[in-house]
């Protein structure tokens, strides 16, 4: 069960020719995943900035 | 007496410190458990006999559209909270996870598509799945347009709740009745009742990665609530202790 | 509830452009189809059914696109309110009316076409009887978009409706293909009654419970 599957590591890259729909799919996949991490990390930085600085003025 | 408990811990007030707690937990475990899993199936697993390595993509297509629906019927629960007992918090909740239902709706679907082109030639067939997922896709862009066309956030989010619903009530006529009209993609290979066709070898690595992406999203959706909490309640004075 | 019926069939035969418009896109659209393909290698009876559905579909958008839009808007909504404290029987008299003078026809326009093109179906009367009942369940579904979106445009509606309406359309696309195979669909007419008449008594609920929501 914990034997790699393949021998070696442009085995791994090719995968008999599907290589490129696997990886591309994780590569898209935690792409957007990982975007949107930092999507929402960045949101909330705004909105404190906001919240800062209208306690600020006021 | 009910509706006292719900209001009681339902206050953003207390969500956002409790989850500000969990948030490291969810996000350590979920990752840890997304390289656990994903490294196990794309580098140990063997290769399918029928498919070859293209299977591989199983790890990330198969979590992704069970929790485009989790996420649907969580939003439903959240929407009934909301039209029943008037919970504020619900309807924010729904507001944050629906982009994040539509994300991961949108990966089910693209790895749906890229899976098929070694597989079955084609990368979109007119089958029965396929089709109730990419509705569903349209039905959190519908949410999420619903909600925003609003200047009156309340209204907005009775609104949205009452979608929701509605929806939810759609999904299961929805998938029946493209059933009914046609189906190609295989059968779910593992049900809750025992028996899965799927081996061991590739079914631990998938259960891993199911709960791996499941705390992952539950880490997001906390990023993301969290911020649409703040912006709703940025007059109120607990905000304060948070900037 | 006479009174709401009579009021809304006067409104609607009042707004040419709400009833005729659906009525003469329908006819167009039924028109214009057989003259975009390359009639000699088609079989226009295996397929003309298809076109009717899809053009029942947009037609129906068509007709209910700002049902309530100019109540909300000049107020008449607020009125009866007052009067009723609740929208029950003003959707449901809307919906009948919407129906009886847009759907009906439509429905009758899609089956004389569909009869004319030698769609091979049992009787004319089966096909009027299919298409003014998926009118009623699109027009329910619709009716509700268009609370939902009240003054905000067709894009919205779309996007919130359309995926209600899909399962009508794949019933009727299961009853093109029982016309394909020469199979009777009673059972389709007898489902669709049976979804038609529940949706007509539950849909009222939910889109007056809508436009409470856009009145206070």
């Amino acid at each position: 069960m914990f034997n790699l599957a393949f021998d070696n590591f442009n085995e791994i890259l090719y995968m008999d020719g599907h290589g490129i729909y696997v990886w591309s799919v994780y590569l898209i996949g935690i792409s957007i995943i990982f975007l949107s991490f930092l999507i929402a990390k960045k949101r909330i930085v705004d909105i404190q900035k906001k919240i800062n600085t209208k306690n600020a003025s006021s | 007496m009910i509706t006292a408990f719900i209001h009681q811990f339902s206050s953003a007030k207390s969500f956002v410190n409790i989850t500000e707690k969990l948030y490291p937990f969810f996000l350590i475990v979920g990752v840890s458990m997304l390289i656990l899993g994903w490294t196990w199936g794309l580098l140990f697993a063997p290769q399918d006999a029928v498919q070859g390595n293209s299977y591989r993509i199983i790890f990330l297509h198969v979590p992704s559209v069970i929790f485009a629906e989790l996420i649907y019927f969580f939003m439903a629960v959240c929407a009934l909270m909301h039209l029943v007992w008037r919970v504020k918090l619900a309807a924010y909740l729904i507001k944050s996870a629906a982009p994040i239902g539509a994300m991961i709706t949108f990966i089910g679907l693209l790895s749906g598509s890229i899976w098929g082109i070694p597989t079955w030639g084609t990368w979109w067939q007119w089958d029965a799945r396929i089709t109730s997922t990419l509705i569903l896709f349209i039905m959190y862009l519908g949410i999420l347009t619903l909600h925003g066309s609003f200047s009156n956030l309340e209204k907005a989010d009775r609104l949205m709740s009452i979608l929701v619903v509605i929806g939810v009530v759609n999904i299961p006529i929805i998938k029946k009745s493209v059933d009914w009209w046609s189906t190609l993609h295989q059968p779910a290979s593992i049900s809750v009742s025992g028996g899965s066709s799927i081996d061991p070898s590739m079914l631990y690595p998938l259960l891993i990665s199911v709960i791996g992406l499941g705390f992952t999203l539950i880490a997001l959706g906390i990023l993301s609530s969290r911020s649409y909490i703040f912006t709703r309640e940025k007059n109120k004075k607990w905000i304060l202790e948070h900037v | 509830m006479l009174r709401l019926v009579k009021a809304e069939s006067f409104k609607l035969s009042k707004k040419l452009k709400s009833w005729l418009g659906p009525l003469l896109i329908m006819v167009l659209v039924l028109i214009a189809f057989p003259l975009s393909i390359d009639i000699s290698q088609f079989d226009l009876d295996k397929f003309y059914f298809s076109i009717i559905v899809v053009s029942l579909l947009m037609t129906s958008f068509v007709a209910t696109e700002g049902m309530f839009e100019e109540d909300f808007e000049d107020g008449s909504l607020e009125q009866e309110f007052l009067i009723e404290k609740d929208f029950y029987k003003l959707v449901l008299s809307k919906i009948f009316v919407y129906v009886c003078l847009i759907g009906i026809p439509i429905a009758f326009i899609g089956a004389l076409f569909s009869f004319a093109n030698g769609v091979a179906i049992g009787s004319f009367a089966s096909v009027f009887l299919l298409l003014s009942l998926s009118n009623l369940l699109l027009f329910n579904l619709f009716a509700f978009g268009n609370a939902l979106s009240i003054n905000k445009g067709a894009m919205l509606g779309v996007l919130s409706s359309l995926p209600l309406a899909l399962p009508v359309i794949i019933l009727l696309g299961t009853a093109v293909r029982s016309i394909q195979f020469g199979d009777d669909f009673e059972a389709i007419i007898t489902l669709m009654t049976g979804i038609g008449l529940l949706m007509s008594a539950i849909m009222p609920l939910i889109i007056s419970a809508a436009l409470k929501t856009h009145i206070d």
